[in-house]
């Protein structure tokens, strides 16, 4: 993993800054999550975001830098709202070492790889057993097959995705940001599995 | 191919053998901190000159060099299709030249002459000097081997003038429509905004990415970039995919470790028309190779930008990777990287901030930039260690915490990065980020956010947990902008341009110099590009006067004219700028130390003194008391309008 000796010197003991109180919260009605997404370099990760927040798609690849934040409110249909504070970090190695100060105390992880792109499910195997060992506990986990329009690309059968979701509690779906795909399923679905805050 | 027939027009200028430069260089005082640890370096060499050894390590060289090359050497190419290229197009592959397959250098290539490396030194005390002529020394500091063909093509052949043999012919039209592809854009942006030093659209990514060393597009490139690990892995290579350059890489690390097991440093090999300039920081080696006929020390300053630009996205400890292994790759740990350095190489051929270690400061009005220095300074109060105000490439405003102070390299890099990671605009951003200069070891944490699309603000911290405190920072010095109108200011600001050589006043009359004290434009921003354009070509100012740059040293900001001159001219003379600086900085400079040189295309006077160092270009025709009085003016205009074109007396610039 990464170059570990390129991180600044162990501070991840004291990251908990980035979480706005705690993974953020929460009267009853109006919820606010920190969201972290994580996955491989290319894997359309800040496409997922930019399309959710945004509605917009951009083809031409900007590579992320560090990590990107941007909100986004959706209600549900119980008249609850969501915020997602949403930490969209970039896939490069030499920032891998640097993920737990981005998903440190996160509510929700999104891991995300490219359905063309079995390294890229290989490492999103590797950021779901990282969440595992070192996320919250109660950390809601989901894992995302992306570019689905490419289908006669596709390396990564959607059984092996669901197999592997379903083996480590994730909740499984493929999107596509190109046509706004399941993007906004995938928000909506995250949002009814978090835990409410007792009434 | 045989060994035999692989010859080495090459000189070599290593450290060791420069006893007579390193007092030239100690006695430099006014320099960079850069440029004083290279001092130390070279003196520090100065023990061990050991000259009898030289001949030995060359010849060993050739030979280790003649085994190395046989391979990069592609077969396609025959001696007299490069001798054409070189004639006809005047590029040519860079590499090969250092085997360059002509049996007419063979004999020539043992003997060691010595080359002068403190060209253009006749810097006359506080009087103007004509340099024509008169450069070429005979002094033993650098050794070469040298034949009688190379040396035509030599930048100080003692021709009409000592800058026509600089500049020569060669350097017309073809680089204009060379590698460094904005330039001709550039030209165009200049016309249509005014902006002095835009970089031009600049086209990101790695361009050529399919070529590799057995290309021949690749070997025409007059420019070319490579990082390399010390085990011979390849980095980063400006043209061309990195893995498939590992042969040629493998090429440079032998060259650079042969020197070094002689206890020695490879600093220049010069081939033909081609230099390569070797920069070597630990594990990490940088390789320039080029025909662009710019000095040393630029190119050598060039590399260690580049080194810097690695060490902001990486830290120094980046070595211990090397430690621990010493065949570690390091390409992974860049990926995604390729448009910053293609963006800062790229700015090496516009930036003046890129060798003169000073940056620039976007015009404003004096009460505007103190409103944008006051909420920075709330904020940099509150645990902000740099905040700084930007627009494009230009400082709108900036503060440090007490105690830190920023180097310009360290913003020319920092801006850089910004600029050139499309991602940063899309939204606000939190990365890890080194400055060089402060503290090459550790990293920093950037908050990026853009106002517009061309401004934006950058807040630095120690704490990685400090995002929403940078957050809040950020929506506070938002508010202000808002009130206060800055946004459109600086907008204004940028339509309009900064100084225009065409209004610095002909009359000698008002203590001013020019038409008015102030930047202030009386004419709209749509008409005077197009004025500028039709009616000063040919023209420029007063005297001739097509541009000047003017460095405050007390501040260690710059501020240039707006290139509205001749156009073609343009590249040339940013070039030209570059020697003349370098020259200028090669040896000890005292106050008043001038330089007025002349060519075909243009005349350059440089006046260095205590306070500032003023570049000036001027037609090649014109009268050099009137240039020096002209450039007088300039000097009192900048003093009148400083509070609008620097930033003044805002941070504790503390070096």
């Amino acid at each position: 993993m990464g170059c570990s000796s390129s991180v600044p010197d162990k501070n991840t003991g004291r990251m908990e800054g980035l979480n706005a109180e705690n993974g953020g919260s929460n009267d009853v009605n109006n919820l606010k999550v920190k969201l972290v997404l994580l996955g491989d370099s290319g894997v359309g990760k800040s496409c997922i975001v930019l399309r959710f927040v945004r509605g917009q798609f951009d083809p031409t690849s900007k590579v992320t830098v560090g990590a990107s934040f941007l909100s986004q409110t959706i209600a549900l249909q119980d008249s609850t709202t969501v915020k997602f504070e949403i930490w969209d970090t970039a896939g490069q190695e030499r920032y891998a070492a640097l993920a737990p100060l981005y998903y440190r105390g996160a509510a929700v992880a999104v891991v995300v790889y490219d359905i063309t792109s079995p390294e890229s499910f290989t490492k999103a195997q590797y950021w779901v057993k990282e969440l595992q060992k070192h996320g919250s506990p109660d950390i809601v986990m989901a894992l995302v097959g992306n570019k689905a329009d490419l289908l006669e690309k596709r390396e990564v059968p959607v059984q092996d995705g669901t197999c592997y979701a379903e083996k480590n509690g994730m909740f499984f779906i493929e999107t596509s940001a190109k046509t706004a795909d399941n993007i906004n399923q995938l928000f909506e679905e995250i949002a009814k599995r978090l835990p409410r805050p007792s009434q | 191919m045989k060994i035999e027939d692989l010859v080495l027009p090459v000189s070599f200028a290593v450290p060791g053998n420069e006893i007579g430069s390193s007092k030239l260089e100690s006695a430099v005082s006014i320099s960079t901190m850069g440029r004083q640890s290279e001092i130390k370096a070279i003196a520090g060499r100065e023990e061990d000159p050991n000259p009898d050894s030289i001949d030995q390590s060359l010849d060993a060289l050739e030979n280790q060099l003649a085994s190395i090359s046989i391979s990069s050497n592609p077969p396609s190419v025959t001696p007299e299709d490069e001798e054409e290229e070189v004639e006809d197009e005047k590029v040519e592959e860079p590499v090969e030249r250092i085997n360059f397959p002509n049996g007419s250098f063979t004999g020539e290539s043992r003997g060691n002459e010595v080359e002068d490396e403190i060209e253009g030194k006749q810097i006359g005390g506080s009087s103007m000097a004509e340099t024509s002529g008169a450069i070429k020394e005979s002094s033993s500091l650098v050794w070469r081997n040298i034949s009688e063909g190379e040396e035509a093509e030599l930048p100080l052949s003692p021709s009409s003038s000592g800058y026509a043999g600089e500049m020569g012919s060669t350097s017309g039209g073809d680089e204009i429509n060379d590698d460094d592809d904005g330039d001709e854009n550039e030209i165009r942006e200049v016309k249509n905004d005014g902006g002095v030093g835009s970089p031009g659209p600049f086209i990101s990514g790695k361009r050529h990415p399919d070529e590799d060393d057995a290309s021949i597009s690749w070997r025409k490139r007059k420019k070319h970039f490579f990082i390399l690990s010390h085990s011979g892995k390849p980095i980063f290579s400006r043209y061309g995919d990195e893995h498939k350059l590992a042969g040629f890489s493998a090429t440079l690390q032998a060259i650079i470790s042969f020197v070094e097991n002689e206890g020695d440093r490879v600093k220049l090999v010069r081939a033909g028309k081609h230099q390569v300039i070797f920069l070597v920081k630990g594990p990490i080696y940088l390789v320039c190779i080029s025909c662009t006929e710019e000095r040393y020390e630029s190119l050598r300053g060039q590399l260690e930008l580049l080194y810097g630009q690695m060490i902001l996205i990486l830290t120094k400890s980046v070595n211990r990777c090397f430690e621990k292994n010493s065949k570690f790759d390091m390409t992974s740990l860049l990926g995604g990287t390729d448009t910053i350095f293609s963006s800062l190489i790229h700015s090496f051929s516009w930036n003046p901030a890129t060798f003169l270690h000073a940056y620039s400061c976007l015009p404003l009005s004096y009460a505007t930039r103190q409103a944008a220095g006051a909420i920075l300074q709330d904020i940099a109060e509150s645990g902000v260690l740099f905040a700084l105000l930007m627009c494009r490439h230009k400082v709108i405003s900036l503060v440090g915490a007490q105690k830190a102070s920023l180097h310009p390299d360290d913003i020319l890099l920092l801006s850089n990065f910004i600029m050139s990671s499309e991602s940063f605009r899309t939204s606000e951003s939190f990365t890890p980020i080194c400055l060089p200069r402060y503290n090459s070891m550790a990293f920093l944490y950037a908050y990026v956010h853009y106002f517009d699309i061309d401004t934006y603000l950058i807040l630095l911290t120690t704490s990685s947990d400090a995002f929403y405190h940078l957050k809040d920072c950020r929506i506070q010095v938002e508010g202000v902008l808002l009130k206060s109108n800055l946004l459109s200011e600086v907008q204004r600001s940028l339509a309009y341009g900064g100084m225009r050589i065409e209004d610095l006043s002909m009359e000698p009359t008002s203590s001013a110099g020019a038409t008015s004290s102030h930047l202030g434009h009386p004419r709209s921003a749509t008409d005077s590009p197009g004025r500028t354009t039709e009616s000063f070509v040919g023209l420029g100012g007063p005297a001739g006067l097509w541009h000047f740059i003017y460095r405050s040293i007390y501040l260690d900001q710059y501020v240039s004219s707006e290139f509205s001159s001749p156009i073609n001219s343009l590249r040339q003379q940013k070039r030209g700028y570059q020697k003349i600086y370098a020259s200028m900085h090669d040896k000890e400079v005292g106050p008043h130390k001038t330089q007025f040189r002349r060519d075909e295309n243009y005349v350059l006077l440089c006046w260095v003194t205590s306070d500032f160092e003023l570049y000036g270009a001027f037609d090649p025709l014109a009268d050099k008391a009137l240039a020096i009085k002209i450039c007088n003016r300039v000097c009192q205009w900048v003093k009148d309008v400083e509070n609008e074109v620097f930033l003044l007396g805002a941070s504790p610039f503390s070096w």
